[in-house]
């Protein structure tokens, strides 16, 4: 081919020319200049995410009436999937959003704040008076996220744990367990009456890595990940393969049930909430669900929630809930000034007695007004916040993009046992070292 | 009568547009891309020259060559499928279904039309093991055999994939195929069936070597997107389980876009064409030899 | 061959839709019941295929009416328990379904059009003209078809964005139609090289008037390749997925197929019944252009195969 190519003087100039206007084009996008002053107070987010730009919409027409008019909200959705690719290239051209989701990953948050895209709200709500407005409990879960940086904004602060079938236990005769060895036992029992003991989504995969995670703090204390960050452990190290083996055995138990690699996310709860199975490790985002009688066919008042419990003889707590901030919200600091600074005084202000009151959700932001009529078991969720003095983060809070996408997508692998616990620790630790 | 189709400015008249667009849209962005493989980064922390670290690391990754066997062992699974079942298939509207073989065509193309996520949803709810026993399981069980967990492990799930992109494209080659079959002149066929070829010898003998020419179309059309295979493998199974069913596009995208690697998505990207255009010329070559043979 | 020949062709597509010839043929063979009784076991896989490529729209159609409970919970082949229609106006209205379609149309058509001029004037240049350097351009356009298209993202995006062009529909059509000229380039080429150039130099006297030809009788000759690249070219067009997701920087200008992601929520549920709706919307949709058009697809299909 490239010999005949060359035989032609024709396309030589083309393809000399094109080269040439490459070149040019290369050197003219990496001179791009400062952003200029915003005219809009833009919002870009996932579009899968409809609960926050709607609570911000529903401010701008109410308590931040004169910020809107100032500086209007815009709203601009992404899909997830191509959120991270539409950052990288926004961000490329200086041209990032006032407000925007935060990335997939901290990885790519961390990346964006190192090049000076990502407003420091530690310094910023100091300004305005308005840091009182959050949640310490959140703080320190975005500072642990964040490498001790206050880099995002709380739309969302979950806690996790596994929600149980109370009939079920009952059922079973089981007591809720304290110990992984009683969860074990208790998941025998339930498993004897036909129930499935755990319902998980393995096609998402992070619900099962949740566990290998949890049960990591449990045995080896909260900053257990922390060190594998940091390269003072391996994740192929023994104590890290047992945790990994730990969940590995539930699956080979069979106590996922059938498939639980490819249920996904609404199958894996419709299965819980059904009354097919036992156990439902997930986020207090699922409130919305567990409130709503047309999916929640076990009744509200059925369903109870617990801690996952500790390792026996294990450093860690059963009170440091697993925590975090749903896929975060950031602001630019490119484009922050006084008129987007109003805006984050008005949302810090009164965004969380807001979503509480019209959405039953729980934000990092302080409910500065009072609230009633609040769901029971969100009342156990907030009562739960409140009272926990220190929180962990999840498996891969810490770890790179690339070794977030392997660790989720083999670990449906590991508990139907088609790798073992070596070997995915070995794969993520791979990524990890790259 | 030469300097009339030699004239310098019908052809840029004509030509030029396309060349122009051409250009501006591929080859220039593609030679661009190219340049990033000398260079590691990103959009966001700045691109920096690293020489040729991103083809030694290419080299050395062996997730790039399972990528690379993937995308291989699909392209020839997939290309084979869809090129033999659409050949039988256009058999069948010619010489069997003839009068009738309309209607059949026009139905058989519907899964043509239908989006990739819809029928990804639809194998999915096929195949599925738990909380229902999919289509297939059912057969399976009332066969006396054990479901099979369909997407638990990579070879079952490029079973999957395979025949969900087989089954999607039959109807267009069945009718790409048929077009050649149909000019085969009906003087050659009668003569044949007068030496007393019948069935499959008349097929062998007469129909396949007179429609080599559309063959080989088919088979170039359906390689090159085999080989750049991409939606399907999202909507389907992202790649797993772990990346047991990730060809070279989607580690390309995930390396460019998630892992903020855009070098080496880049040289990643560079590795594909070569395949592309390797077993392009290799499909030519080996062509070349049968269609003298024939 | 000559044009008559071609014309020839063309009708020779026409006969297996009334094919008396061969159906003479097959009568005059002996054992007409033996040959009724052979076909069985055929008329039975015709039936299977029909089968197998027709219940996955019905499959569709039925699942656009279910709710999430039914179709997580429920059989396959469950019918819906009530005809739910809340899924197609919550995919009209949330899911801003009628917007997208707008998109679509307005992207695809413009795109379709210049591709197929552009595409057939080119391949026309490449084939009928006479000059030097042809073989290297052809060859050219031939390693477009190679490329993956994930790599001309990033610097489309940015050239997108510098010339302020991102906040509408021009970098899709744009982008489509330089991604559909390698193919089409190529292919035209083909076609014409079936039609000797006698039909043009005798159609010709000047320079000027080649162009005339090229439209006059060049275009009306390759009529039926045209039909064929300009359904490829549609459904791959339609069906994207990436260049819609990377090129449109606002949900107004959102094609259909990055509208059918909306259903999916953050920690990844989806909402079925919507989304089947939408999927509805979509597929019908093209099925009625599809039928509209069938006719000359088909005969565009079956006469515009590649003669090597």
């Amino acid at each position: 081919m490239s010999r005949q190519m060359s035989r032609n003087a024709a396309l030589a100039p083309i393809l000399a020319g094109a080269g040439a206007l490459a070149l040019v084009l290369t050197g003219c996008a990496g001179g791009t200049g400062n952003a200029a002053a915003p005219t809009a107070f833009t919002y870009l987010i996932n579009s899968e995410n409809t609960m926050i730009p709607g609570q911000i919409t529903a401010l701008s027409e109410d308590q931040c009436k004169t910020e809107n008019t100032a500086l209007p909200l815009k709203v601009e959705t992404v899909p997830q999937t191509n959120l991270d690719q539409k950052l990288q290239l926004l961000a490329g051209q200086n041209a990032l959003p006032a407000m925007y989701a935060a990335g997939n990953a901290p990885a790519l948050t961390k990346t964006l704040d190192e090049s000076g895209n990502v407003v420091d709200f530690e310094v910023a709500l100091a300004e305005i008076g308005a840091l009182d407005d959050i949640e310490p409990a959140a703080i320190s879960t975005i500072k642990s996220l964040y490498g001790g940086k206050f880099n995002v904004l709380p739309y969302q602060y979950n806690i996790e744990g596994i929600w149980y079938n109370k009939q079920v236990f009952a059922d079973a005769g089981v007591e809720v367990p304290a110990t992984w060895g009683e969860l074990v036992a208790a998941s025998a029992a339930i498993a004897k009456t036909g129930v499935t003991p755990f319902s998980a989504s393995g096609e998402q995969g992070w619900p099962l890595t949740r566990l290998v995670g949890d049960y990591l703090f449990r045995d080896l204390g909260a900053d257990a990940l922390q060190k594998v960050a940091d390269g003072d452990a391996k994740l192929t190290d023994p104590e890290y393969v047992a945790a990994a083996q730990a969940i590995a055995d539930l699956g080979a138990a069979g106590y996922f049930g059938q498939g639980v690699g490819s249920i996904d996310y609404d199958t894996a709860a419709s299965q819980f909430l059904n009354g097919k199975a036992a156990m439902f490790y997930m986020g207090s985002w699922i409130l919305e669900s567990l409130n709503d009688p047309e999916r929640n066919k076990i009744g509200a008042d059925n369903v109870g929630f617990m801690p996952f419990p500790a390792v026996e003889g294990g450093k860690g707590s059963i009170d440091e809930y697993p925590a975090n901030v749903g896929l975060p919200s950031t602001m630019s600091a490119k484009v922050y000034d006084d008129k987007v600074a109003d805006w984050l005084g008005c949302i810090a202000e009164n965004y969380g007695s807001a979503a509480l009151k019209d959405q039953g959700t729980i934000s990092g932001f302080k409910a500065n007004s009072e609230v009633s009529g609040v769901d029971p078991l969100t009342q156990v969720v907030q009562t739960t916040i409140s009272e926990s003095t220190s929180s962990v983060l999840w498996f891969e809070a810490l770890f790179s993009t690339k070794a977030t996408t392997t660790s989720q997508t083999n670990a449906a692998q590991l508990v139907t046992g088609a790798i073992s616990a070596e070997e995915f620790m070995k794969l993520v630790q791979a990524d990890l070292d790259s | 009568m030469k300097h009339v189709l030699g004239d310098k400015r019908a052809i840029a008249i004509l030509l030029g547009p396309a060349l122009l667009v051409y250009t501006a849209v591929m080859l220039v962005p593609v030679l661009w891309s190219l340049g990033y493989t000398v260079f590691e980064g990103n959009t966001i922390i700045g691109f920096t020259f690293v020489g040729f670290d991103n083809f030694t690391r290419l080299a050395g990754d062996p997730k790039v060559w399972d990528a690379v066997l993937f995308t291989l062992k699909y392209a020839l699974v997939v290309t084979v499928g869809q090129v033999f079942i659409g050949y039988l298939m256009s058999l069948l509207y010619v010489f069997v279904l003839k009068k009738s073989s309309n209607i059949v065509r026009t139905l058989v193309f519907f899964p043509v039309v239908l989006p990739t996520v819809a029928v990804a949803l639809l194998f999915q709810k096929l195949f599925e093991v738990a909380p229902q026993t999919g289509v297939v399981n059912s057969i399976i069980n009332s066969f006396g055999g054990e479901s099979v967990d369909w997407f638990g492990s990579g070879a079952n799930a490029f079973l999957v994939i395979a025949i969900m992109d087989i089954w999607r494209s039959i109807g267009f080659y069945g009718v790409l195929l048929y077009a050649g079959i149909v000019e085969i002149p009906e003087d050659t066929l009668e003569s044949a069936r007068l030496d007393g070829a019948t069935g499959w010898g008349l097929v062998r003998h007469i129909v396949l070597p007179l429609s080599l020419p559309v063959l080989l179309s088919a088979v170039i059309f359906s390689i090159n997107g085999t080989l750049k295979v991409f939606d399907t493998i999202i909507a389907l199974t992202n790649g797993g389980p772990g990346n047991a069913t990730s060809p070279l596009t989607l580690y390309m995208f995930q390396t460019s876009f998630s892992y903020g690697e855009y070098g080496y998505g880049s040289t990643i990207a560079l590795l594909l064409t070569i395949v592309c255009l390797l077993v392009t010329v290799f499909i030519f070559r080996s062509s070349r030899r049968d269609l003298t043979k024939a | 061959m000559t044009t008559s020949t071609l014309a020839e062709h063309a009708e020779r597509t026409v006969p297996p839709l009334s094919p008396s010839g061969r159906r003479r043929l097959g009568s005059r063979r002996p054992g007409r019941i033996r040959a009724k009784l052979a076909k069985i076991p055929l008329n039975l896989a015709v039936v299977f295929i029909l089968v197998i490529t027709v219940y996955p729209l019905i499959w569709l159609l039925l699942s656009s009416f279910k709710t999430n409970d039914e179709f997580v919970n429920g059989s396959v082949f469950a019918l819906p328990e009530t005809l739910n229609w809340q899924n197609y106006i919550d995919a009209w209205t949330t899911g801003n379904m009628g917007q997208y379609l707008s998109n679509s149309v307005l992207a695809v058509f413009p795109a379709l059009a210049l591709i197929i001029l552009l595409g057939t004037a080119a391949g026309f240049a490449l084939e009928v003209m006479v000059w030097k350097g042809r073989n290297g351009v052809l060859l050219a356009f031939l390693v477009g078809i190679m490329v993956p298209g994930q790599m001309i993202l990033l610097p489309l995006f940015t050239v997108y964005f510098q010339t302020g062009l991102s906040g509408s529909l021009w970098p899709l059509i744009i982008t489509y139609t330089g991604i559909g000229l390698p193919l089409t380039t190529f292919m035209m080429a083909t076609f014409f090289r079936s039609i000797p150039r006698e039909v043009f130099e005798a159609s010709t006297l000047d320079g000027a008037s080649i162009i005339r030809s090229f439209f006059t009788i060049g275009f009306p000759m390759v009529r039926n390749g045209i039909f064929t690249i300009a359904l490829v070219q549609f459904f791959f067009i339609w069906n994207d997925l990436l260049i819609a997701l990377t090129f449109t920087n606002s949900s107004a200008l959102r094609t259909i197929q990055v509208g059918l992601l909306n259903f999916t929520g953050e920690y990844g549920a989806t909402q079925y019944g919507p989304l089947f709706a939408a999927i509805c919307i979509n597929v019908f949709g093209t099925l009625v252009i599809y039928l509209a058009l069938n006719q000359r697809v088909m005969k565009g299909l079956t006469a515009g195969s590649v003669k090597g």
